[in-house]
């Protein structure tokens, strides 16, 4: 049995740290990722495991329970139009805005990395190695980053989304049929920890910011503050790029709404 | 669509042919490349076809170069097979596949694969 205090102590901890919201009639979601905790910091009851985090709670327990907290769902190319909207509209707009600039981008929920290595591969057969760019990957999972690190997918996860010419041309076939992605791509990306609720912004950097399918987990208030950060994290004239059916509805933030290649984006003001 | 299922395993052919009906899909199988020709011959309107590579008298390779030469089809042709060496996968493309699955695979990729080559 969990009690009500074991439950509402875990919620609140999560949505501290993360955002991500358990409300009361959910507490029941939390269970598997209790038993989870119990298993991996070998506590034998729910109490042992609420003792633990009250009285010797460790960076690494912290970070475990955040990794089975986030739903790091993702897949290469998902939903396809923004990475044609990426090289065909947004990039050759920001080379008239930002000319011999190198385009700096952000993909700042990037999970297990295939959202990152999609935008290098757009990039590298749209542009070849003509392009000027930087590109930043973070997440706040640690499990997630470590992943995308590695840059090692398994058979299933290179069939999801990946057409198999760019998987035989960026990825090197490594032991247990899992799949490496090579260096000419991951060269680029650069892998780190952000949290979107808790870290410091930069401000004015970036041309393109991908945040996509992950402000669907916070509340309008989250949703609001994270967004007004990423506007002041664009360059004027930057483009936001969101998922599919993602919007900035409920919120004020002033970002023009724009279709590109079918692809809905949302561009701060130029000035 | 007609789908032409070309693969010597029965199981397979049972769960991959179930799997494609269950989309709405009719299926025609094959059990390996020589019969997948007759099959060509019989079926004139057929939407994609799903090709084992390892398979007796004529394997999925030699189909490929088959019908490289005689332009027996005119539809996409997906390989379906657990060679997952990237070699392997480079010579059935060259020799006319246009997309590749691995085996083991789930239906979401079996679905977005055709989906894919069929849009072209
Ligand atoms: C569903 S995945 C989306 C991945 C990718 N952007 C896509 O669209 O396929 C959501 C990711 O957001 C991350 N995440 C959740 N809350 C976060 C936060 N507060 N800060 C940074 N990342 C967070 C999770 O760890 C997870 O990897
Ligand atoms: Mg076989």
């Amino acid at each position: 049995m969990i009690s009500q205090e074991i439950y509402k102590y875990f919620a609140d901890f999560v949505f501290k740290k993360t955002g991500i919201f358990y409300p009361e009639k959910d507490f029941y979601r939390l269970d598997s990722r209790i038993n989870t905790m119990m298993k991996e910091f070998r506590c034998d009851t729910p109490d042992d495991l609420y003792q633990m985090f009250l009285t010797k709670k460790t960076e690494q327990m912290e970070r475990f329970l955040i990794d089975i907290c986030t739903n790091n769902e993702t897949y290469f190319f998902r939903d396809n139009k923004p990475f044609d909207a990426l090289v065909n509209d947004i990039i050759p707009q920001l080379q008239e805005i930002y000319p011999n600039q190198t385009i700096q981008m952000w993909s700042c929920a990037s999970s297990t990395g295939q959202e990152p290595l999609s935008i290098m591969m757009s990039l590298k057969e749209k542009f070849g190695d003509s392009l000027n760019f930087s590109l930043k990957a973070t997440d706040i999972s640690s499990k997630a980053l470590k992943k995308a690190t590695d840059g090692v997918y398994s058979n299933l996860d290179v069939q999801r989304g990946l057409p198999v010419q760019l998987l035989v041309k960026y990825f090197e076939s490594v032991e247990n049929s899992q799949w490496k992605v090579k260096s000419e791509l991951s060269k680029h990306v650069s892998y780190s920890s952000f949290n979107l609720l808790t870290d410091i912004f930069e401000r004015n950097k970036f041309h393109v910011v991908f945040c996509r399918n992950v402000l669907i987990y916070q509340n309008p208030e989250n949703k609001q503050e994270i967004l007004s950060n990423i506007y002041h994290a664009l360059k004027p004239g930057g483009f936001l790029v969101m998922g599919a059916g993602e919007s900035l509805i409920g919120t004020n933030i002033q970002l023009e709404q724009k279709s590109l290649s079918g692809c809905m984006v949302f561009q701060r003001p130029k000035e | 669509m007609k789908v032409l299922l070309v693969d010597d395993s029965n199981s397979i052919a049972m769960v991959v042919g179930q799997m494609l009906q269950d989309l709405g899909h009719e299926v025609v199988r094959a059990k390996d490349g020589k019969d997948a020709i007759a099959k060509v011959n019989e079926n004139s309107d057929i939407g994609v076809v799903l090709l084992d590579w390892n398979m007796p008298e004529m394997d999925g390779l030699e189909f490929l170069e088959y019908n490289q030469k005689n332009k027996i089809l005119s539809c996409p042709i997906i390989m379906m097979t657990t060679e997952n060496k990237p070699e392997k996968i480079v010579k059935a493309l060259q020799n006319g596949a246009s997309e590749y699955i691995m085996k083991p695979f789930t239906q979401d990729i079996l679905v977005s694969k055709i989906d894919t080559v069929v849009k072209g």
